[in-house]
């Protein structure tokens, strides 16, 4: 079985609010702040392929990402915690795509990669919060999708997947190919590399793919347009309780909430 | 004539409240341009609701009632709702931002080669577009976007848009739609389904809201926020880190990939705010934050702080407020 895994490298989602800088004139984030990171729910997606490699080592993993000078650092990533192959798509007209535009890119990319029977996707990227690119990239290759999975099991031919629903869980049972949409869970808490890992993935090639190795001819138009990026602004003012020690401090939080009337 | 259609979901065998609040919308929208409102009803044994998808703001409703769309598939529906897009060609289709939207709106948007737009939180609607306003980089910005193509399509975050009526002398056309799904075989077979178990209310509709995170112990550590939430007839949420740790169930997670939730009064415990989190709550009328950490950024969107560890202030607190509330 071919599991390939979509990834993106985005700017750290866990800059804080403060510190969160715009290029206002670019309309996206700068992008120079902090290490740029790999997006969390994509972590989530590599550890749910290397759990199934766990159980059966046949099973051949490989991390694809699209993006810039950068991004083949979340691909190193990927090979260091034990991804065997990975496909790097690079080219300048690809770094302003909307979803629409990427999954069209990705799915070029995945047929360079060859059969894949399992398609693994971050439910969505900490950046633009889309959402999307996932049930694209399915319709794109005309193959079944499941949103908000965490959790993949082989049995014979098909395959056992655990996702989330409104109010619990389901299980699942699909053929392949198919492609899933991961979310996170605590059964899918992303490994660290190893130091064995981090030396063979410095070593490995990644191939690169163009446009013009896609046979992408002519550049591929948005279909969204951003006009506009703005910080958002919360009107609050916080009132601390004081007191000497917490329970002090908790009468005082009790007789507060009281005086206000908010509970029933 | 270009038209808005809006993608009704149901909940316990009514009209859902996001597909009214995506009726509003639409209504809204249709005020400024004039053009008509259609709603698209899929499932089985739900003609009797097309009436009150007219009160509340449609001109006509394609409903398709086949028992094959009893249990939701995706790419069953996906066929039945291109097919009515099909019909309609409308401008705009608007889907109520939960999970069904997931799958149904980005792939009915490649079949239809229309922008899509998620999680949207407002709108502006232009002469010559409407331009839709929607959370990014983790709620640490706003985003307006513009779809260029012919069709556009959008999921609207609930509980961000007022719903219209509803109208009880309101009149539509219904159209009944045949289903033309005999060879679309669902793509996946459901082996076992959990449903957990409603407790008292469910964290969207709690008046009090009382989430852990990062800061909590262990799982144990939220029984006092069980405790808390019980005392004011409220439900209990977590963080994501909460959630990753196996503290509580998934469905607790509030935040931009978990519940939106805008309660009378919500308790953020041991949480330090990141904005991912901050944007499933930030709604609330009257946000109180327990922190040991001075400087953590849930403080500069809370109304009242209390700096120190929880386990120094919550027995207290529910203590005293158990005595103030008599019970």
């Amino acid at each position: 079985m071919h599991i390939v895994v979509c990834i993106k490298q985005i700017v750290d989602p866990e800059i804080p609010s403060a510190d969160f800088k715009v290029d206002f004139k670019a309309k996206r984030a700068v992008q120079d702040q902090g290490e740029p990171v790999l997006n969390p729910y994509d972590d989530n997606a590599i550890e749910v392929a290397l759990q199934l490699k766990d159980r059966d080592k046949d099973i051949k993993v490989t991390a694809l990402t699209v993006g810039g000078e950068t991004s083949q650092k979340v691909l190193r990533r990927a090979l260091a915690m034990g991804c065997d192959e990975a496909i790097w798509l690079k080219d300048p007209s690809f770094e302003t795509l909307d979803s629409a535009g990427t999954a069209a890119v990705i799915a070029r990319g995945i047929r360079q990669a060859g059969v894949a029977d399992l398609i693994l996707c971050g439910r969505q990227a900490g950046d633009w919060d889309m959402g999307q690119v996932g049930a694209l990239l399915a319709e794109e290759l005309r193959i079944a999708c499941i949103p908000l999975a965490y959790n993949v099991e082989k049995k014979g031919d098909t395959l056992l997947v655990k996702r989330e629903t409104d109010n619990g869980m389901a299980v699942l049972e699909v053929g392949i190919p198919v492609l899933l949409n991961i979310t996170n869970s605590s059964s899918n808490l992303p490994r660290y590399p190893s130091v064995k890992g981090v030396l063979m993935a410095g070593r490995k090639q990644i191939p690169t793919f163009s446009a013009r190795d896609l046979s992408i001819d002519s550049e591929i138009s948005n279909l969204i347009v951003v006009e506009e990026l703005t910080l958002p602004s919360y009107d609050r003012h916080v009132v601390f309780m004081e007191g000497e020690d917490g329970p002090e401090k908790a009468v005082n939080l009790a007789a507060h909430l009281i005086k206000m009337n908010l509970l029933k | 004539m270009p038209g808005i259609l809006v993608y009704a979901s149901i909940f316990c065998d009514a009209v859902s409240m996001p597909t009214r609040e995506m009726l509003g919308m639409a209504r809204t929208i249709a005020a400024k341009t004039g053009e008509p409102v259609s709603a698209a009803l899929l499932g089985s044994g739900i003609s009797s609701l097309t009436q009150s998808l007219v009160e509340a703001g449609a001109d006509s409703v394609y409903v398709c009632d086949n028992d094959k769309l009893g249990e939701f598939h995706a790419n069953v529906y996906l066929k039945v709702l291109a097919d009515i897009a099909a019909t309609v060609n409308p401008r705009i289709i608007i889907f109520p931002g939960e999970t069904a939207a997931m799958e149904l709106a980005p792939r009915l948007a490649h079949r239809l080669k229309g922008g899509l737009v998620t999680d949207c939180i407002g709108f502006e609607a232009r002469d010559d577009a409407v331009v839709f306003t929607k959370p990014v980089y983790g709620s640490k910005a706003l985003a307006r976007m513009r779809i260029a193509s012919p069709t556009a399509l959008v999921t609207v975050r609930p509980r961000t848009q007022e719903p219209f009526g509803p109208d009880a002398a309101r009149k539509g056309a219904v159209v009944n739609v045949q289903a033309a799904i005999d060879d679309v075989r669902p793509e996946t077979l459901t082996v076992e389904r959990v449903e957990e178990e409603v407790v008292e209310c469910t964290l969207e509709a709690a008046n009090v809201v009382v989430s852990g995170g990062r800061g909590m112990k262990d799982a144990e550590s939220f029984q006092q926020l069980r405790e808390l939430a019980a005392l004011l007839n409220g439900a209990v949420g977590a963080t994501r880190v909460a959630v990753d740790q196996g503290m509580v169930p998934p469905s607790c997670q509030i935040g931009l990939t978990g519940k939106i939730v805008a309660p009378e009064v919500y308790f953020a415990v041991g949480i330090s705010g990141a904005s991912q989190h901050i944007a499933g709550m930030s709604g609330s009328k009257y946000i109180v934050a327990i922190n040991s950490d001075p400087d953590a950024p849930i403080f500069s969107i809370s109304n009242v702080g209390v700096v120190d560890d929880y386990r120094n202030v919550l027995p207290t607190l529910i203590e005293e407020l158990r005595k103030a509330l008599a019970k």
